[in-house]
């Protein structure tokens, strides 16, 4: 790799990075909302870094410095792999976790750590706006507190073996590879298409033994309504 | 007479050879990265609405997802090794740690502490410090003790585990041990030719080297950085959960389990606690290792570490580290857990 394609390779990433982050929201696919500005400022080295050795090389200043320095950085030709990330950005346009990874992770505990604080009570006449992580912890830790009172969760839709159906949302706390997967079986409704946006309304059903058997089953949720929404702005919760 | 033959030949064609003023026109166009633009337009406006595949776009996620994470933090890490290099005097150095090694090591460890980044800075860092003549013992102290123990990821780790203090002061304790433990070792047992100590240009000091430095350091460290992620993607599409939390119920099993899977998942230190925390089935040490060996040995790590300073030098490092970390966890664990 020759000193004016090293500098276009650092241009063509950081671009790739300013792309996601600066001008369009994609990046929340991948990493958390609060990680924008350092990817925005990484971004930003890397165009500036790139482009100043870009122009350098075309007014062919540093031609001695160039010789010295074939020598000496020899073979950084594992950098086109630097390439890769950006092709995978453009070309599959990777969207934020779905169905396929929530029912890879179906295996795996499904509850999340345990509050600090202890879960506040519910109204009883009105619907609550919950998130996912919060009624599966409810349910796994106090599922008494969910009794009697409707709900409203926000995911998307998974299918599951014979006709079982489930609403899903990735929890993640750094970046995609880390993400957990809270699904809830959802009965009395049918199923939208997989990996669409929903709002569904319902209410916890309580298993006969009172308590949900440790990291084995979804809870589960009487739909009395599902809405086909928009993926929100923050895929992950 | 054929030997005269081929230098009268020859003698003709060095009449042809322009002379030395010559120069040839500036048409270096860099054709291989013209190509890969075309492919990127081409991938875009006519592959881009076929590759729908499920499974494929779930690990190009993950892939996406670990380099996006990780490329501020090795620009950051990038960005102070060249700082290192470029404007710290060499001399600094020599006065600030102790001679001996064996004193330079712990010292090193602790001030570990004082840099909020996880180990895709930490790598470039150290390289850039034995670029300067830091004993390499000392540089990989502070390359193992960096990601875990500064304030960022403790913070996080006090997050995670929320009334569980003692995970901190565990992961603290152990990280340190592990750090100081593995400098020691290479400074009693290593040897110079095993470790490539990454080289500098020339004219070291000033903004010019600064960007020479950063660029270089950039595109090296990136590239292996992306085969990490690569690895680390795949493993975690291909390897089911269910073969991981099955393994739960085994004491001594589940230290192992729970320390290979943080090398294979390569999560963010920053990040690895909340992770650590969700793997409710295991045994608190077992989360411990998780925390200790992770952001020592991880597989995008095991890249940067081959890149920066060689082959020959992570297929010793590497190992040690990853059972350093696994003992001194389950001792700590044992101790404090």
């Amino acid at each position: 790799m020759n000193r004016l394609t090293q500098g276009l390779v650092i241009t063509l990433v950081g671009g790739a990075a300013l792309r996601i982050s600066l001008f369009s929201t994609t990046y929340t696919n991948y990493v958390k909302p609060g990680f924008r500005p350092y990817l925005v400022a990484a971004g930003i080295c890397m165009v500036v870094l790139g482009a100043i050795r870009v122009l350098g090389e075309w007014r062919g200043a540093g031609s001695a410095a160039s010789d010295h320095d074939r020598e000496h950085q020899h073979g950084p030709s594992v950098a086109w792999l630097l390439c890769l990330p950006v092709l995978a950005i453009f070309v599959i346009a990777p969207p934020a976790l779905g169905a396929y990874a929530a029912g890879r992770a179906a295996g795996r505990s499904v509850a999340p750590p345990a509050p600090v604080e202890p879960y506040f009570p519910l109204a009883a006449d009105k619907v609550t706006d919950m998130t996912m992580g919060e009624f599966v912890g409810r349910a796994w830790g106090e599922p008494t507190s969910l009794r009697g009172h409707r709900v409203r969760l926000t995911g998307f839709v998974a299918a599951g073996d014979k006709g079982v159906w489930y609403v899903g949302r990735m929890q993640m706390a750094c970046c995609a590879a880390d993400a957990i997967a809270f699904t809830v079986r959802v009965q009395g409704a049918a199923r939208p298409p997989v990996n669409t946006w929903i709002k569904v309304t319902g209410s916890f059903i309580l298993p006969k033994t009172g308590k949900l058997p440790k990291g084995t089953v979804a809870p589960e949720l009487a739909a009395d309504d599902v809405e086909s929404v928009a993926e929100p702005a923050d895929p992950y919760e | 007479m054929s030997d005269r033959a081929l230098v009268s030949r020859a003698d003709e064609h060095d009449d042809l050879i322009p002379p030395p003023t010559w120069r040839p026109p500036k048409s270096r166009l860099p054709w291989p990265f013209v190509a890969l633009i075309g492919l990127l337009l081409a991938g875009r406006f006519w592959l881009a609405p076929y590759v729908q595949w499920p499974a494929l776009q779930t690990w190009a996620t993950i892939f996406v997802a670990i380099c996006v994470q990780a490329l501020p933090f090795l620009v950051f890490g990038v960005a102070l090794s060249a700082v290192i290099t470029a404007f710290v005097p060499a001399a600094f150095w020599t006065r600030a740690l102790p001679r001996h090694p064996a004193m330079a090591v712990p010292i090193a460890g602790v001030a570990g502490a004082v840099l909020p980044g996880c180990e895709c800075a930490s790598v470039p860092v150290a390289g850039g410090l034995m670029a300067r003549g830091v004993t390499p013992a000392a540089a990989l102290a502070f390359l193992l003790a960096s990601p875990a123990i500064n304030p960022v990821v403790l913070v996080a780790t006090a997050v995670a585990f929320p009334g569980r203090p003692v995970m901190v002061v565990a992961r603290f304790t152990a990280s340190l041990a592990v750090a100081v433990l593995a400098g020691w070792t290479w400074a009693r047992f290593g040897r110079s030719e095993w470790l490539r100590i990454p080289s500098r240009p020339a004219n070291t000091s000033g903004w010019a080297a600064f960007g020479e430095v950063m660029l270089h350091d950039l595109l090296h460290a990136g590239g292996f950085l992306v085969v990490g992620g690569l690895t680390a993607a795949t493993l975690n599409v291909v390897i089911p959960q269910s073969w991981i939390t099955g393994l739960a119920g085994v004491p001594w099993l589940s230290v192992l389990t729970l320390a290979l899977l943080a090398v294979i998942l390569s999560i963010c230190s920053e990040a690895d606690a909340f992770v650590a925390a969700s793997l409710t089935p295991f045994p608190m040490t077992a989360k411990l290792a998780f925390l200790v060996v992770g952001p020592m040995v991880d597989l995008k790590l095991i890249a940067l570490q081959v890149g920066t300073f060689g082959r020959r030098f992570a297929t010793r490092f590497v190992p040690l580290t990853f059972v350093l970390g696994v003992l001194v966890s389950t001792v700590v664990g044992q101790a404090l857990l």
